[in-house]
């Protein structure tokens, strides 16, 4: 449908002569003296959940030892809502430690990464996890990655609602293609599987990835206006009455291009629980025809509709659909974080949300001990924490003992229990800088400062992210990071506590000194002079330090003077 | 009796009949062939020339692990040969009991391997021997040279078995066996002379009375006459930790530039290192002895003594030298500490690199040797040193030696299977350069295994780029420590068991470098699994399937 005479990017034909994402990725994982795959197939094992990463801190040395890159997988799960039982995982911790890094990495996709699988032990990892009952299908790549909704479907009846309905959409937009199981399961293909085709995505699936989460107010854990689609559920009587519909977030940029940017999503209209799916679908089939497949930094839906206009793709919508969405309802959001410690849902269930630093999981001992109760759920939140959910009331005390036992409980203060920051390095191959290994120091000298002023305990969300793709949604935070070079940092300020408005650049190029000296002074003007209740990104608006972000193609624009470049 | 009108002065006379009438018979038979043969060896040539004499054949059975008994061997068939013998050398690899048991003079130079165990190529005559139906030896005159090393428990056990085997089966011993350490060559050269000596008297040798005198310190390796005690000074031109810095072990890819020394090694060759101690080390042993203050004793401590080995069995079980002297400090003289000690003994590399490829230079691969015992971190005496106290620029010194058991085909399109983890993958990648510049056309299969994929990968990019040129034609890894079960080269032959015989059924030549204690033993048994045993064994007999272990 699009008339765009610009030539497909290279990943298009990748895709359209994988055979359905098989390339020749089977042959690779045979192949002993590298510990890599071919360039193709690097992009193809990403719709299979597995990325192609090195260890970044040894890339100095290795080209003198005679040895390539010190490669390694990331392979990432997909659970729709991020829900384990006990046994799954166990055996992600076994895989972690026998194939991985021995560390579990929870992440904003409510998700868990592995990472450091030498490719000799991929095949044996993915198995690992498959007899688990669980996969990686789709968890990257250009298709519907893992749909990420409001935790814990144990805690009402309009929780386990809105869980359904992520693990609905997942399963539908789910590839059809037996690609992984071939191979990483079977190890060989099925005779006349090729023939098979993608009903939704077709050869070339997506322009680029697509991402769909599920809130349920008033939190808005999921970032709900970060994706390329989300579902506001709308509650009445403890019953989900339906779903407002939120098309085009999305957080990525690049440095340097004003053409990209971050944008939240905007609000178009509402739908019956029964319409959800097909919604989802809908808007995936627009985006599949009219995204921009020549570009991939301006593939993702946020750019279609720019250029398409809201109300033309409002119109697509509808045409596919057979049917208008509804005017929006009203809903109200409150925070995007997460609370910690114990609740007791509808039912009697206790639930406890634990603080995982970074999402980084590397004393794994409590844990296990918890799960070799064999009680409950383990649910991963978008804001990189755990929850272990579904826990009887006469069990809480054995669970309560084995978390102070194993501290897993150790007080925080409000502005580490509110950051978020990324993988960056040593593995990710796209970071400019240090995100998870530097956050939780910086964050440290900032509770000096927040100490200092009577700020310890207040919630303030600040994120960092080592490159400008947004993986720890930064530019929906108060106070966001986003690495430009190694040490060095862009500052960002102005977003909205509840995740509805994005920050602004507020100091281009600064370091860890100069991130303190900025965030001191507001800080202390913060105790000072906010009103009640005022959260630190609109008061940073209020007092003039920042000028708001009202729309994605606004956020490099109202930018201090001496910013403009 | 001499009468009185023999040719002699009367006193000459006189005690010449006082020497003959007390001598035995044997004594006088063997007077007189002396004489014989010194009239013979003195007298000008005729014009024409006698026919020559019947020379008593002699043979000489080694069993050699690291060539050391073959050079001996070698030693004594040219000192035999001079004394008139006709002297030929036998390898216990491609010998039989039967075979010996038509021998009338035999000496026999065998060193033992491990842990008291015969050479590998020579265990099969060594068990053939050992059977109840190995055939009598009656007619044998024998003598035997055992070698060893005593760092390892059962010193000489192979030599030992072999003298007390050869009696018990009616052989006829010579010379009582003389038992070398590692400093084996006056020993050695003692026991030739000798036993040539005995040899000769018992068969009225021809050509008695030359005298030979075995002299090491003549060149003995081949035409540049560098050696163990004349080394060739070789400057360090690199040295590159190929380990990566998360490495669980410390392989070092070390360069020597051989420019000017004349050294001509082919790909399987080794090269011999004479290192140096460690200095803290030498302090600790002379502060436990109080000889601290003597500089010239440290400084021979340092070059010359191997300062880590007991030469007696130690008390516990690991000990070394420090550990003796550190439980009982007390004063020693010098002599009373060097009577301890042995010899330092140089150390053996494979060379990793070829002469086609880099000419006037020699690589190494050399693996550090670290752990700990009784509390005490131990070095690796020469890869310590070179790992840690040698820096590019310096020369170290060392000399060829020559593994002719350890060759390329001699046919170049012979596909060979090249099994070598660890530093075992040294001369493979001589075996690969030199396959490259001379055009090899035969296939070339390596299998390498060590502890981490990502950080011990030794030489992977070199492997990427003969692989993608053709040389290299295939590449099998085993890594023992990247996932929970053991994985080790034996289990990669076994998964490529199909192709492993159809390289063997196409000619391939099986070469296996490394560890011997472990790794040559489950890859001997796996190629047995894979191959048969008894085709395992004609491999061998037919020079396809070589091993360089260690």
């Amino acid at each position: 449908m699009s008339t765009d005479v610009r030539p497909p990017s290279a990943n298009e034909a990748i895709k359209a002569n994988s055979r359905f994402l098989r390339g020749t990725i089977a042959d690779g994982l045979t192949r002993a003296e590298t510990g890599s795959l071919s360039d193709d197939d690097q992009q193809l094992t990403k719709f299979h959940g597995i990325y192609l990463q090195d260890d970044r801190d040894l890339r100095a040395e290795r080209g003198r030892k005679k040895m390539e890159k010190a490669f390694i997988f990331m392979a990432r799960l997909r659970v729709p809502g991020g829900v384990l039982t006990p046994a799954q995982w166990l055996a992600a911790e076994m895989i972690a430690c026998e194939r991985g890094n021995g560390t579990l990495r929870l992440t904003t996709r409510q998700t868990i990464q592995f990472h450091g699988i030498i490719k000799s032990n991929l095949r044996q990892a993915i198995r690992g996890l498959h007899d688990a009952l669980l996969d990686t299908i789709s968890a990257c790549g250009d298709v519907n990655r893992n749909v990420i909704a409001r935790v814990n479907p144990w805690q009402s009846r309009a929780h386990g609602e809105v869980a359904g309905l992520a693990q609905a959409i997942g399963a539908h937009l789910l590839p059809k293609s037996r690609a992984w199981h071939e191979i990483w399961i079977d190890g060989e293909q099925i005779a006349g599987s090729e023939e098979q085709d993608e009903p939704i995505y077709g050869r070339t699936y997506m322009p680029r990835k697509f991402k769909i989460a599920v809130a349920l107010p008033p939190h808005n854990d999921v970032d709900v206006f970060a994706h390329d689609l989300g579902f506001i559920a709308i509650e009445e009587g403890g019953r989900i009455a339906g779903y407002d519909v939120v098309v085009g977030g999305g957080m990525g940029m690049t440095h340097g291009e004003p053409d990209t940017f971050p944008r939240t999503g905007d609000v178009i209209g509402f739908c019956s629980p029964e319409q959800a799916v097909d919604v989802a679908e809908k808007v995936v089939t627009v985006q599949r025809d009219f995204g921009d497949r020549s570009d991939r930094k301006h593939a993702r839906l946020k750019y279609t509709i720019e250029r398409m206009g809201l109300d033309a793709f409002r119109a697509e919508l509808d045409q596919r659909l057979g049917y208008a969405l509804t005017p929006a309802r009203s809903f109200a959001f409150t925070d995007n974080g997460d609370r910690l410690g114990w609740v007791q849902g509808d039912n009697g269930a206790w639930h406890c949300t634990l603080f995982v630093e970074n999402g980084r999981v590397r004393e794994l001992a409590g844990l296990h001990a918890i799960a070799e109760l064999g009680i409950g759920r383990f649910i991963i939140t978008p804001n990189q924490n755990l929850v272990l959910a579904d826990i009887p009331p006469d069990r809480k005390q054995e669970v309560t003992m084995l978390l102070e036992q194993h501290g897993l409980v150790a007080p925080v203060s409000g502005l580490r229990r509110n950051a978020l920051a990324c993988v960056a390095l040593p593995t990710c191959g796209l970071a400019l800088a240090e995100s998870e290994r530097y956050l939780p120091d910086l964050v440290t000298r900032l509770e000096d400062e927040l100490e200092r002023v009577g700020l310890a305990q207040d919630d303030i969300t600040i994120r960092m992210t080592g490159c400008p793709n947004g993986c720890a949604r930064p530019y929906l935070a108060e106070i966001g990071l986003v690495g430009r070079s190694p040490g060095i940092y862009n500052l960002y300020l102005g977003g909205a506590f509840d995740g509805s408005r994005m920050n602004k650049l507020y100091r281009r190029d600064v370091d860890g000194d100069a991130i303190v000296a900025a965030l001191g002074t507001l800080l202390r003007d913060y105790a000072e002079g906010r009103h009640a209740g005022e959260r630190f990104g609109d008061f940073a608006i209020r007092a003039g330090h920042i000028r708001p972000t009202t729309s994605g193609n606004r956020f490099h624009a109202d930018l201090s003077p001496e910013l403009r470049s | 009796m001499l009468p009185e009108t023999a040719p002699f002065p009367a006193d000459q006379i006189v005690a010449l009949n006082r020497i003959i009438s007390g001598s035995s018979a044997e004594q006088r038979t063997w007077l007189s062939g002396f004489l014989a043969g010194y009239q013979a060896a003195n007298t000008p040539q005729p014009a024409t020339v006698a026919p020559p004499a019947r020379r008593v054949p002699l043979t000489i059975l080694f069993g050699t692990e690291s060539g050391n008994a073959e050079m001996l061997a070698d030693v004594a068939r040219k000192a035999a040969g001079k004394l008139g013998f006709a002297a030929r050398l036998l390898d216990m690899a491609d010998a039989t009991p039967a075979q010996i048991a038509g021998i009338q003079n035999l000496l026999v130079i065998a060193s033992t391997w491990g842990e008291g165990d015969p050479p590998q190529r020579a265990a099969d005559f060594f068990a053939a021997l050992m059977a109840d139906d190995a055939p009598r030896l009656e007619n044998v005159r024998y003598a035997v040279l055992a070698l060893g090393d005593r760092a390892y428990a059962k010193f000489c056990e192979t030599g030992r078995l072999f003298d007390e085997r050869f009696a018990a089966l009616g052989a006829r011993r010579v010379a009582e066996r003389v038992e070398c350490d590692l400093d084996y060559e006056a020993p050695a050269g003692a026991w030739i002379d000798g036993t040539l000596g005995v040899l000769q008297a018992e068969v009225g040798e021809p050509e008695a009375g030359a005298v030979i005198h075995v002299d090491f310190a003549r060149p003995t390796t081949g035409v540049s006459g560098w050696n163990r005690t004349r080394p060739f000074e070789a400057e360090i031109t690199e040295r590159i930790r190929l380990s990566g810095s998360r490495s669980t072990s410390d392989t070092w890819h070390v360069e020597l530039s051989l420019e000017g020394s004349g050294i001509e090694y082919e790909p399987g060759d080794s090269l011999g290192f004479i290192p140096r101690n460690d200095p803290a080390l030498v302090d600790a042993v002379l502060d436990a002895t109080g000889l601290a203050a003597n500089a010239s004793l440290r400084t021979r401590l340092i070059e010359q003594y191997d300062i880590t080995t007991l030469t007696r069995s130690p008390r516990v079980e690991g000990w070394q030298v420090i550990d003796l002297l550190e439980s009982d400090r007390r004063r020693m003289s010098e002599e009373e500490l060097l009577s301890l000690l042995r010899p330092l003994a140089p150390r053996y590399y494979s060379i990793a690199s070829s002469r086609k490829a880099v000419p006037d230079e020699a690589h190494l691969l050399i693996a550090s040797v670290r752990y700990e015992a009784h509390g005490r971190a131990r070095h690796g005496v020469a890869s310590v040193d070179v790992a840690e106290r040698r820096k590019s620029g310096d020369r170290i010194p060392v000399f060829l030696k020559p593994n002719t058991h350890f060759r390329l085909p001699a046919d170049p399109d012979r596909p060979i299977i090249m099994i070598g983890p660890g530093t075992g993958v040294a001369p493979f990648r001589a075996f690969m350069q030199e396959r490259d510049a001379i055009g090899a056309r035969g296939r070339n299969w390596l299998v390498f295994g060590h502890r981490n994929y990502t950080h011990d990968f030794l030489y992977q990019l070199e492997w990427q780029d003969l692989l993608k040129r053709g040389v290299l034609t295939r590449l099998d890894v085993a890594f023992s420590r990247d996932q929970p079960e053991k994985r080790y080269v034996q289990h990669a032959l076994l998964d490529a068991r199909r192709e492993l015989f159809a390289w063997v059924q196409e000619g391939a030549a099986i070469y296996v470098c490394g560890d011997a204690n472990a790794m040559a033993k489950d890859v001997h048994a796996t190629l047995q699994q894979v191959l048969g045993a008894d085709a395992l064994d004609v491999l061998r007999r037919e020079g396809r399937y070589l091993r360089d272990v260690y």
